[in-house]
This record gives C-alpha cells, structure tokens and sequence, in this order.
C-alpha cells in the first residue's frame, strides 16, 4: 500500500511538519512529530542501512537537547522565577571575558533551555525520518538533469558499498590465512583500495562504451510516477500543518 | 594531437559558481560576527541559501564538465571515505576519513578534492544522521579542505610532502572544528547564554565568545582529529600515495590520442617492387 | 563489417609495440575468436573495435579501424554504442544500477531513447535471454551465468551488429558456459550478429567459431579458419593435441569429428592398467558438517576423509557449497553441526604462524593476499614470516616463472605471474595442505601447465593433500586423484577422477567425451595406452 510512494512525498511531508513545529513553537506539537515519524519508520523499516538514519538523528537531537539544558543552566542569563537548586559561583580567568558558572538555577531557565533544544531536535529528528522513509536510488532517479552527473556518482558510490563490506571481509580471510592473525592496516587497506580503484576505471570504460555522455539529453525507462496516494498524503499533512500554525 | 579527458578540474562556468556559492557559504558560517542588526532568525534564513548553493555548484559542474573516469573515481573514493567515517565509532575527533580525502587530493587536484570532499559529506549523511541543511555546511568546509590542497606546489615529493601534508592535516582539523562549531554556534546555544553572539554586539566581543566557546571543543575534538589526521598521513602516506598515484596513471587522464599513418608492409613492400 | 588495414598500437608511455601491423576484415555474421598469451594485447585488440582505445585509454594508432563503414579514429566510444556492444571481463564491474532492468535501460537512457522504444526493448531482452524471472531482483544476488547474461542483455539491447566479449565464460562452470555459448551461436546464426570473442578455455569455444585470429607472442599474428590456426597454434586444447599427438590427418574442432576420426583407434582393445593407489594416512576429516547462513543450509551433514599425497578437486555448481567447504576446512568458518579435523586438529583454533604451517590458502582472488610494493618486497616478507633464508621464496618463484623482474608491482605482473607468485608465498610456510580456491580463472594454458606440475610436485614429494575447488574439468582431468561433486549442500559422488568424469557428460573433459566408452581422461592417458600396446 504505502510501497510505491514517490520518493519526494515524505520529503515535502518531512519539510511540512518542520515548518509547522517551528512557526507553532509549541513543545506538544514537536513531541507529536517526533511520534508520527517514529511510529513511520519503525512500520515502514526494511533493513537497508539509511533506515538507521532516523535513529541516528534521534540520539544527535538528544544530545543537543541536552546539551543545550547544561549550558543554558550553566551559563545562561538568568530568567527570574521559581528557584530549583542553587550552584555555587566558580569565576573563569579573565581571558574568558567575564563568564560566570553557577548561581541560582530557575525553572523557568531550566524550561526555556529544554523547550528551545527540543525543537531544533525534533527538526533534526524529521531530517532524519525523511532520510529513512525515502531510498537514496529512488530520489537520485529522480534528480533533474541538470545534476545527472553527480546524481549519477552518488548512485554509483552507493553501491559501492556493500561490494566494499564484501571484499573487506574477504581480504581480511586472505592475510588472516597468511598468518597475519591481526590483519594490519596495510594488508587490509592497500589490497582493498587497489582493487577499488582498479573497478573504478573498469566502469568507467564500460560506460563510455555504452554511451554515457554522448548525449546531452537522457530520456527516463522508469519515471517515477505521482500517484493520488502521495497527493493525499500532501494535502492531509498540508491540511495538518495549516490548521497548527493558524490556530 | 588530441588528447583523453583531463581530471575533474573547475573551469568555465564552473569556476565563477564555485567562488560565488563558496561566499554564499562563508557567510552562512560567520554572519554572527557581521550582521549586527537583531533579526528574527537569521540562521534560518542560511539554513535555506546555504543548500541552495551547493545545489547550484553542483549544477555547474554537471554539465559535460565530469568526465566518467572521474566520476567512477569519485565515486569509489567517496564511497570509502563515507564508509570511513562511521568507523571513529564516535570517539571525539578520531575521524578516519580526512587522510585518505587529503592523500586523494593530493594525487587528482585540488578541483577533485572539492568534488570529493562534498560528495563524501552528502554520501555519509545517508549513513549517519540523515540529509538536512547542515550537510551542505559541512560539504563546503570538506570541498574546502580538499581545494586548499592546491597549495601546496606540485613538484614535492617524498618525505617533504609527507611532511608538507600532515601539517596541512593539522590545519584542515583545525579548520574544521571551527567550521563546525561556528555553524552550530547558533543552534546549540541559543541567543540567551553568556557564550551566545549577540545581535548588535561589536564584531570583538562576537569573536571573544566564539573564541571561548570554542575552546571546550577545541580541546575536545580538535586537538585529537589533529594529532590522528596527521599520524595517518605521516604513517600510511607513502604507500597510500603510491596506490592512488598508479590508479591516476592507469586512468590515463590528458594522454595522448595520436593517429599516424600506416606504414606498408615488408611483404607489400616487396609486392609492389616485384610489379 | 569490421575492417582492420595496417593497425599498429603502441600505447604513449611505453616501447612495447603492442600491434604491429594488422590487417583483416570480418565479415557480417561471422564468429571470430581471438586467441593468445596473457599479455599478448588480446583486450587491446577487442578495444580497438569500439574505439575506447584510444580514446578512453589514449594511444599512438597507425592504420584505419572501420566498423560498417564508419571509422573509429573520428567518433568516440559511445557513439559506436549502438553498433558495437562490448562486454569487459569481469561483468559485475561494468554495472552501473542495481536491478536488472535498470541496468538494462541504462545505455537507452544515455542515448536518450523515446520511452516506448525503450520499454520494448528490455522486454525482448528479458525474453531474449531468459532473465524474465529476475528483472526485478538486485544484480548483486544473481549468479556468475545470471551476471553474465545481464552483461550481454546491456550490451544487446542497443541492437548492436558487433558483440565483443572479453573471456565470457572464465568465471563459469561448465553448463552455465555452454549456456552462454549457445546463446551467441544463436545471435551468430538467427540474427546475424557479428561476434568477436576473445578466450583463454578454448576447448567449448572452437567448436562453434568461423575464424580465430591468434596472436602469437613475438607480435605476429597468424588469422584464418578454425582448423587452419589449429593445426600450428602453439596453445591449444586438448583436442587438438589429441589428433597431433595421433598424428590424423585433420584436427577437428569439435568432439564429434574427432570421433569419427578415431573410430579404427577406439575399435581396437586395451590392457586396463591399475591405477597406482595413494597413501591413506588420514588428513582431512568431515564428520557430518552442516553449515547454515541464516535459514539457508549450505552444507547438509557431509562426510569425507581426504588422505596425504591426495590431490582433490571439489566441482559442483556456483552456489552448491564448495566455498562453504573450503572455508570450513581452513578454519575461518564454524560448523553449525558436525566436525572438521585437520591433522586432528580444528582448524578454527589455528592462529598466526602456526596456522601459516598447517594450512595453506590461494584465494580465489589472488591479489587478496598482497599489499606490498614490489615483488621483492612480497617474497622478503613471506621469507621473514617463515624464518627462511632471505632469497628462498624468489628463487622458488623464479622456477615457476624464469623471466620475472623484482621490481614490478605485484598488480602490474600477469594472472598467470601473480598467481605463481601467491603460490611461491604460500608454499613457503611449507604447509602441511594446501587448499586453492579456483586457481585457474584466466590462466592460458601454458601457464596452467606449469602451475599443475608444482601442485604435483608438492603433493608427491611431501606427500601433502591438495584441495582445489574448480570447475575446470581439463585441469582436474590433469591432475587430480579425486573428485568430490557437491550439488545443494550434498555430496553427489566422491570417487576417483576417472570414474567421477566419466560418469557425467556435463562434466566429462574433452579426450573423454571423444573417447567414450573408453577409460581415458587425458591426452597423455591416450598416448601411454597406445604404447602400451603389443
């Protein structure tokens, strides 16, 4: 049902909600993004490995929540109000213009700093989703042709890299089998970018031979085709959007 | 006399968009020491203009100007570089991708090095984190780092230019520690801490802040990425070299195309003077 | 259709002359095969067709290279596409999508075809070739004859009048090969496609070819049909040193003729002579192994014992579980269920040098093992591991291969240099077995016989068993004591070479299939059982 979706559907349902969340700068509204787009990609995960993208982004917005919890509370100014705890004073040296940790830590500060890093985490969080929900071949076919050539690169690099888990696995085999029992960074490396490399200029030939280049225009087998689910999908979180930021 | 395709290298229009998109950039990195008037969301605005320029470099370059070789080339090595980077398993500042984007610089131009930096950013995001507006921030800082390998002159060899590039190693961590820190300056601090810019501020007091902020990190990540980046250079630079300078070789970027005439044959030769 | 007058090529930074003067033409519809040693310029011969040299290698041409009529000194490669399709060796690197049909729209898509055109096109492709059933899977988890046709389908679909193959059926077992060449002996006859092919395994090939062009190694070229350039070639198959070493009066190219050939020779009776019996000290020993990636089971509780002095060849099919075997054996993969012992001992626990000493491995890609600059810097690291006088392992390389210069770069030496080099490092731990996983991809002849005589050589004067898993029936006719089939998991047969090739006409080598019903193998068998005559 939700498989053929195009690949820029969850990147306009992705932007729209990073539009709402910070126009609506409401804690509620970030935490029910970051909900829905959990709730997305756990249902629509299948193994490929920018599906970790989401979680990845995830534990980064995390740490910059956090992050910007301690510094606010640390060397934050001060926001009058309820007092939770007081830190004692420590001065910096002066070369560190006139910084002042501690005093009294308010909740008010406290809240302030956690609401602001919440959001910038939940913008990340939905990058992330984005990244996850959408296969990087789908959206680089989908590219415009006035960057087919670096789409085509990146396409090419990305898959590269499960053929680059396999001859490492198999080198490392190799030298282990000569005795090398913890392979050393030249026989892994060395072998390993050689061949790479020596691929490389394979493909290259073998696209030149088929004629990548020859024409300035390039016509498409498989376009990918906007169907009335992505249209439904944009208009509801269209619809989503609007209503939380006029309301 | 002809000649194969050269390297990737920045001409034609090319040339003009990277210096234009480079500035669009830098700025997205220092407005909080320039603008002075308090807007509601400058980095906002960035977040936006800075991924649109490196949409509009990238655009400039494709057309017609990547030969296949250098886009296969491209490819694997930006492959290996984005498969490198998850490998620090986050340990601060252990980031294995530098020395091999530096070392590949080195052997395919500055030009190379830029493609390859930035390529290698947005192919990693794909593996870490995800694409966001940061990714192009951190795409022009690698482009960066890989295009100021032309610095260093062409005809060093051995161990100067080993030595030549850990010290540029040094630098480009240095360089982009404070790269990144400036540009998640505004989002990890908000505007409310000591250590936040201040709109309005003199440019001084901006730089000062910055300067403390940055020192935490400094220590933290830069000093490390530092002190590895180099070792890897100095440690694998040799051999490294070697390999990626025979697969430029192999490539037979700008050889020579010549046809001649053929020379008879003996046997026609004598043919014809037997007539 | 392809015009070759006075072509000579040398390439810009070197003085090797690789063509010199060159001319023939080939006519529409023909198949030609170019034959030679490693090295011998035969991919730059097939690359002069499309023109990528030299334009995308760069290169001094003298002479005109035509295909229908248009020459490849003023058009680039891809603007041949459509009249020239080329497959390189290895097929797998020359993919640019990742599913089938992707890849087979690509060339369309850069050439800028109407969309319709297109979608017409894959599917007579897909049907062409019979790759319906796949057109939606990954390219990566097909198999080596899948991957092939894949290579073959890119290159058909531009409707080309020329196919170039570069060694299509090295990476192949045997019927996944015949596979592949009926299929352009269909395109040859059916379509009228033009097909150059270049080959080191000569023995499928000949049978279906109009024409070889041979490249001898002085830089002469000798170009007529099949039979012609047999009869004095100098690497040849088995059949062909069958009728010389018979002295008939023809050489025939396929088993067929011969055959009627030697129907007096076949008529006559023969003393059967007792094989020599080998050693049965006890080596090996597969107890019930099972192995299970996931919910696939590989190996299905096999069992085997393989004693000192033997040379074993396991054949099967790709996928069949050779590998899983192999890796068992070496240690580096753990049985699900059951055991292996090598010298009763488990392979898996063997670390370092004394893993060095008990096992020997030659990787399917040889080139695995090396990362050092040079070839003496490759043979003074295996002499420092091994603890062996400083010079040994190059003096034991420069037997196999007499003109080998030290400093080359070990990826600039030939397949056949690099895998006596490999060999030469690996033997001299001096391993008590000696496994090799398809060693001979890419090897000519010669340079086949040389590596079979030190395989021989090792096993009988150690008295060492030798495990190689191959699907090349010529060398396991050649050389091996044993044959283990293995065929999903299980072991089919395990018997002596001679009663395991006999039985199986897929499997059967060349002599034998020309002289069934009797018991010989090789040319050599042939040749000693006449003598051996009263």
């Amino acid at each position: 049902m939700k498989r053929s979706l195009h690949p820029l559907t969850m990147w306009i349902w992705a932007l729209l909600l990073i539009t709402a969340v910070v126009l609506t700068d409401r804690a509620w509204v970030a935490l029910g993004a970051i909900g829905v787009a959990t709730v997305l990609v756990k249902v629509r995960s299948d193994g490929s490995p920018w599906g970790r993208s989401y979680w990845i982004a995830l534990r980064i917005g995390a740490v910059i929540l956090v992050i910007r919890a301690v510094v606010g509370v640390l060397i934050g100014v001060p926001i009058p109000g309820t007092t939770l705890f007081t830190f004692p004073i420590i001065d910096l040296p002066s070369w560190m213009p006139g910084i002042r940790l501690g005093g009294a830590v308010t909740l008010e500060r406290l809240s302030s700093s956690l609401h602001e890093g919440l959001i910038i985490a939940t913008v990340i969080a939905l990058f992330g989703a984005a990244t996850s929900l959408t296969s990087p071949h789908k959206v680089l076919r989908t590219l415009p042709f006035f960057i087919y050539e670096i789409g085509i690169t990146l396409v090419i690099a990305t898959s590269l890299f499960p053929q680059l888990a396999q001859s490492a696995r198999r080198i490392r085999l190799a030298q282990q089998l000569r005795g090398h029992e913890k392979v050393s960074w030249r026989g892994l490396a060395l072998p390993l970018l050689e061949e790479s490399l020596s691929r490389s200029l394979q493909l290259a030939a073998s696209m030149d031979s088929r004629g990548f280049g020859v024409s300035r225009k390039r016509s498409r087998y498989r376009p990918e085709k906007w169907q009335i689910s992505d249209s439904a999908v944009v208009a509801f979180t269209l619809l989503v959007s609007s209503a939380l930021v006029l309301a | 006399m002809n000649r194969t395709p050269a390297a990737f290298s920045f001409r034609g229009l090319a040339l003009p968009a990277l210096v234009a998109t480079s500035a669009i950039s830098a700025l997205g990195f220092v407005w909080p020491f320039l603008i002075s008037t308090p807007q509601a969301r400058p980095q906002w605005l960035f977040a936006l203009a800075v991924p649109s320029a490196l949409l509009l470099l990238f655009a400039s370059v494709s057309n017609d100007k990547l030969d296949t070789k250098s886009i296969a080339l491209l490819a694997v090595l930006a492959a290996v570089i984005a498969a490198l980077r998850p490998m620090g398993t986050g340990a601060v500042g252990i980031e294995p991708m530098w020395f091999v984007l530096i070392l590949a610089a080195r052997v395919f131009g500055p030009s190379f090095g830029f493609l390859l930096g930035a390529l290698s950013m947005v192919l990693s995001a794909f593996l870490t984190g995800g694409l966001g507006p940061w990714v192009a921030y951190q795409a022009f800082a690698a482009g960066w780092i890989g295009l100021g390998i032309g610095l260093i002159p062409r005809n060093v060899r051995g161990r100067s230019e080993l030595a030549l590039l850990a010290l540029y190693g040094v630098v480009a961590a240095a360089f982009f520690g404070i790269a990144m820190d400036l540009q998640f300056w505004p989002w990890t601090l908000g505007v409310d801490t000591q250590l936040s810019y201040q709109a309005g501020a003199p440019i001084s007091e901006n730089v000062d802040r910055f300067i403390s902020y940055h020192f935490l990190s400094a220590m933290a990540w830069d000093l490390p990425r530092a002190i590895f980046t180099a070792s890897l250079i100095a440690i694998t630079g040799k051999p490294i070299l070697h390999t990626l300078r025979r697969a430029h070789t192999r490539a037979a970027f700008f050889t020579p195309i010549e046809f001649v005439k053929a020379q008879a044959s003996e046997r026609e030769k004598e043919e014809r003077a037997a007539q | 259709m392809i015009k070759f007058s006075n072509v000579s090529l040398i390439y810009p930074h070197s003085t090797k002359t690789i063509i010199e003067d060159l001319t023939f033409s080939i006519q529409e519809g023909e198949m030609v095969l170019v034959m030679g040693e490693t090295g011998s310029g035969k991919s730059s011969l097939l690359r002069l067709i499309n023109g990528l040299v030299p334009h995308h290698t760069g290169g001094i041409l003298a002479g005109d290279i035509s295909v229908d009529g248009i020459s490849t000194r003023e058009v680039k490669p891809g603007s041949l596409a459509h009249i020239v399709g080329i497959v390189g060796q290895n097929p797998l690197n020359g993919f640019v999508a990742d599913i089938v049909e992707e890849e087979l729209a690509f060339g369309m898509e850069a050439l800028n075809f109407p969309h319709d055109v297109m979608r017409k096109r894959v599917e007579e492709v897909l049907d062409l070739l019979g790759l319906n059933a796949v057109r939606h899977r990954s390219i990566a988890t097909l198999s080596g004859g899948e991957q092939q046709r894949v290579a073959i389908g890119a290159a058909l679909v531009m409707h080309p009048k020329v196919l170039v193959l570069d060694e299509p059926t090295s990476a192949l077992d045997p019927i996944a090969a015949e596979e592949v060449l009926s299929l352009l002996h269909r395109l040859v006859h059916d379509l009228s496609v033009t097909v150059v092919i270049a080959e080191h395994r000569l023995e499928r090939v000949i049978q279906f070819v109009d024409r070889i062009i041979y490249i001898e190694g002085n830089g002469e070229t000798a170009i007529g049909p099949a039979e012609e350039v047999l009869r004095t070639a100098q690497l040849v198959p088995p059949i062909i040193r069958l009728a010389r070493a018979l002295n008939l009066s023809e050489v025939g190219t396929s088993v067929r003729e011969v055959r009627r050939l030697t129907d007096d020779i076949r008529a006559q009776t023969f003393e059967t002579t007792e094989k020599i019996a080998v050693s049965s000290d006890v080596v090996i020993e597969v107890d019930e192994l099972t192995i299970s990636y996931g919910n696939h089971r590989a190996l299905k509780g096999i069992s085997t014992k393989i004693g000192a002095g033997e040379i074993v060849a396991v054949m099967g099919r790709n996928g069949a579980g050779k590998s899983s075997l192999l890796q068992a054996i070496v240690g580096s993969q753990l049985a699900t269920k059951g055991s292996v012992w090598v010298h009763q001992k488990d392979p898996a626990l063997l670390k370092g040098a004394e893993r060095r000493r008990s096992i020997g491995y030659v990787p399917q890609e040889p080139s695995d093992l090396l990362y050092a600059q040079s070839v003496r810097a490759e043979c003074a690291q295996a002499d420092r591991d091994n603890e062996i006088a400083e010079g040994s392992t190059f003096a034991f390389l420069s037997r196999l291969v007499p003109h080998i210069s030290e400093e080359t770069h070990p990826n600039d030496l030939s397949e056949g240099q690099r895998l006596a080099l490999v060999l030469s490092i690996v033997l001299s731990g001096n391993p008590e077995l000696l496994v090799l996983d398809e060693p001979t991809r890419g090897l000519d002849y010669q340079a086949k016989n040389l590596f079979a005589l030190a395989l021989k050589e090792y096993a009988s004067t150690f008295n060492r068993p030798v495990l190689l898993a191959t699907h090349d029936v010529e060398l396991v006719a050649e050389l091996a004591h044993r044959v283990l089939f293995l065929a999903e998991g299980d072991i089919v047969a395990d018997g002596s070479t001679l009663d395991v090739l006999l039985s199986s006409p897929a499997f059967a080598p060349q002599v034998a299939k020309v002289m069934s019903p009797k018991p010989w193998l090789t040319v050599s068998d042939v040749v000693q059982a006449l003598e051996q005559q009263p």
